[in-house]
């Protein structure tokens, strides 16, 4: 689906299904240097189980035109326009990484939109070392390598993907090279910069899940407990043998914690 | 512990990790045609793309599995497809991007297979071929065409032994939005991985050095997921609506991979040229070698040339290693491990005397394949390439006195004397003919 907002064609991934305008709608939003993608293994699964999935390249990634936004408000606002352009009241809205960020902002800015929060392998704050930040400016296939490598578990690692015959590891890197030059610098420094992560968590009254990776190396678990600690009635969610990107690497625990989720959100 | 493995850890442990259950160390034998479906929404959901699993072995299997994992790693590909046969690997990249009205630009030193392939099955069906030289860059480029789908071609051509500028060949080939398809059984990812030079689908025939043992037929389509299929309207199999699965846009789901899904989706659903999954586990024992394989067969295959090279009954000696090979310097650059273990020569006294050496080895094996342990000798005039045309030997290098041979394993010492000892006699049974 390509919806325009800003005078920037947007791109957003429904599962492969036509929206059906009167189903509960889930917004899945992506980490630093990712596209839609990220949801491979939830896209098609909930779109094709009455949900209304709106998974949307944020601009200036993957298939969507425009810049890169710069900072996590701009990011919420943006979702904000996204789903009022799409003609939806309410969304269910998951987060992975950075895309966790942007859903806490969302809650606390827009709260009237959104009826439920998941958030996948977060932290209140995501503090990206800067190296990892000059790296991305000065040798981004050297960025790409590091983020994959230290963002998957051992199954991960070995090449041990859930679809038959793929690779995490070099489909992790594909997609982060597909996006134009510099988009993963900039989404880096929007994610270090936002600082606001405890009020946000704060201030969500909807419900909320958190999922963590037991072996994730770049949000571990302790601070994401943090996190489930500090929102209130928010429920937590381990899944062992995975590291950040639970969502490829665990597909199938992952839906069905956000099933439950969804349960209690009525979406 | 590092997360990023070298060639030889990822040859033995990629694609697998040791179930709870069992805790089985080595890759297990599936040899199962189905599986159990937990309800009736996991079964539909493997039948629409959305979770990952197994439901029926033309389809998927998880002992074919590891080795198509194993091989995306060792190629550094997205997404690997395994099938029954190298031939197979080809057939299925051609369908999972042409239809009726289509062309191909292809290498014309190729295998004879798949100069057969493509200018007597493909035609048929209305998919034509632009054969060129795969060394004259300007003539790759002028061949393309609007309805051009692919730029097809081996690194190390078989049996001529020239050898293909990827990275050259891969820059005419994106000018033109066309991705470039390699065959790289040749070379095995050992010694060059075509898709850090640009290639964007890797074919390898398993049977040959992957597996290394010549017991198990096999065949893979690796995708390198770095090719744009979206940047013009030229493939309308990965860009438009799918056939099946609700329509699924391959490129928009699927993204870097939409190409290995393609060939999942109908390939294997529709043509189903499925690899056992007991010679997916050969195979697999044969990749957990194949970095000190690929050594030795380069170990060995120096030393022979040399040999061949210094003998006086040889007439002419062919390997890219060898500085008066016109392919010499894109091939040391492309592959400083070594230019593969194929050797081509004629022996004084022309296609007789070739003949008679092949009667006359005792070690090597007079049979049609390469790649495997053992020494194997041919005379693919009348074999392997016997089935083209006198045109299309021409342009694949043939002469009427070449022997191919694919070194192995043996000591070198043993090698270069059963090859000393056929040489004489072939000499000595020619001139005795010709006297």
């Amino acid at each position: 689906m390509q919806i325009s907002i800003n005078d920037a064609d947007v791109f957003v991934s429904t599962g492969g299904r036509t929206p059906d305008k009167d189903a509960p709608v889930l917004l899945f939003l992506h980490g630093s240097g990712q596209t839609h993608l990220s949801w491979l293994l939830q896209a098609r699964f909930f779109a094709n189980r009455g949900w209304s999935v709106m998974a949307p390249d944020f601009p200036g990634h993957g298939l969507s035109s425009g810049v890169p936004l710069t900072t996590i408000e701009a990011m919420a606002d943006w979702c904000h326009t996204l789903i009022k352009a799409a003609g939806h009241k309410k969304v269910t809205v998951i987060g992975h990484s950075q895309g966790g960020l942007v859903a806490m902002e969302l809650a606390r800015r827009h709260p009237e939109i959104v009826a439920g929060i998941g958030l996948i392998a977060l932290a209140l704050a995501i503090p990206v070392n800067p190296q990892l930040i000059g790296m991305a400016e000065d040798n981004e296939p050297a960025a790409f390598d590091a983020m994959v490598t230290w963002g998957h578990g051992h199954d991960g690692a070995f090449h041990d993907h859930p679809m038959p015959g793929n690779s995490h590891i070099f489909m992790g890197k594909r997609i982060m090279a597909g996006n134009p030059e510099g988009t993963l610098a900039v989404d880096l420094k929007a994610c270090a910069a936002y600082a606001d992560g405890e009020k946000a968590a704060a201030s969500i009254t909807q419900p909320a899940m958190v999922i963590l990776a037991g072996d994730d190396s770049m949000t571990p678990c302790k601070q994401g407990q943090a996190l489930a600690a500090a929102i209130p009635h928010a429920k937590l969610v381990k899944i062992e043998h995975a590291g950040h990107m639970l969502p490829v690497e665990r597909g199938d625990d992952v839906n069905k914690a956000l099933r439950r989720l969804f349960e209690q959100t009525g979406a | 512990m590092s997360k990023s493995f070298g060639f030889n850890t990822l040859g033995l442990h990629a694609g697998y990790t040791p179930d709870d259950r069992h805790g089985s160390r080595a890759v297990p034998i599936h040899q199962t045609t189905s599986y159990m479906f937990n309800d009736t929404e996991h079964a539909a959901a493997l039948y629409n793309l959305e979770v990952g699993g197994h439901l029926y072995t033309r389809i998927s299997n998880p002992t074919i599995g590891v080795l198509e994992n194993r091989m995306a790693a060792l190629e550094e590909g997205v997404a690997a497809v395994a099938v029954a046969t190298g031939m197979s690997a080809v057939f299925l990249s051609i369908l999972a991007l042409t239809s009726q009205g289509d062309h191909i630009v292809a290498s014309s030193q190729m295998y004879g297979g798949n100069i057969n392939l493509l200018e007597h099955t493909m035609s048929r069906f209305g998919v034509t071929t632009s054969f060129v030289d795969p060394t004259d860059h300007d003539a790759i480029a002028a061949a393309i065409k609007p309805n051009t789908k692919m730029v097809f071609g081996e690194v190390i051509g078989n049996p001529g032994l020239d050898v293909m500028d990827v990275a050259a060949v891969a820059k005419v080939a994106h000018a033109a939005g066309v991705p470039v398809v390699i065959d790289a059984t040749l070379n095995t990812p050992y010694l060059m991985k075509p898709l850090k030079h640009g290639a964007n689908i890797v074919i390898h025939s398993l049977t040959k050095w992957i597996g290394g043992h010549g017991i198990a037929m096999g065949g893979v389509i690796v995708d390198g997921g770095n090719f744009d299929w979206g940047q013009n309207d030229r493939f309308p199999t990965l860009t438009q609506p799918h056939f099946a699965f609700q329509g699924v846009n391959l490129w928009e789901e699927f993204g870097p991979a939409a190409f290995a899904m393609r060939v999942r989706s109908e390939g294997m659903y529709n043509i189903g040229p499925t690899l056992s999954p007991t010679n997916a586990f050969h195979i697999l024992q044969g990749i957990e070698t194949l970095g000190m394989r690929m050594d030795r067969h380069m170990a060995n295959t120096a030393e022979l040339v040399a040999f061949l090279k210094d003998h006086d009954g040889v007439a002419w000696v062919n390997h890219p290693s060898l500085p008066d090979h016109s392919c010499h310097d894109v091939a040391m650059r492309q592959m400083p491990k070594g230019a593969g273990s194929i050797v081509t020569m004629g022996i004084k006294g022309g296609r007789m005397a070739s003949q008679a050496f092949i009667e006359s080895v005792e070690l090597a094996s007079h049979l049609a394949n390469v790649g495997d342990a053992r020494t194997l000798v041919i005379h693919p005039g009348s074999t392997t390439h016997s089935h083209i045309s006198a045109d299309a030997m021409k342009a694949a290098g043939l002469t009427d006195d070449l022997i191919r041979i694919s070194v192995g394993l043996e000591d070198i010492n043993d090698i270069k004397a059963d090859f000393n000892r056929a040489i004489k006699i072939a000499q000595k049974k020619t001139s005795a003919k010709g006297s």
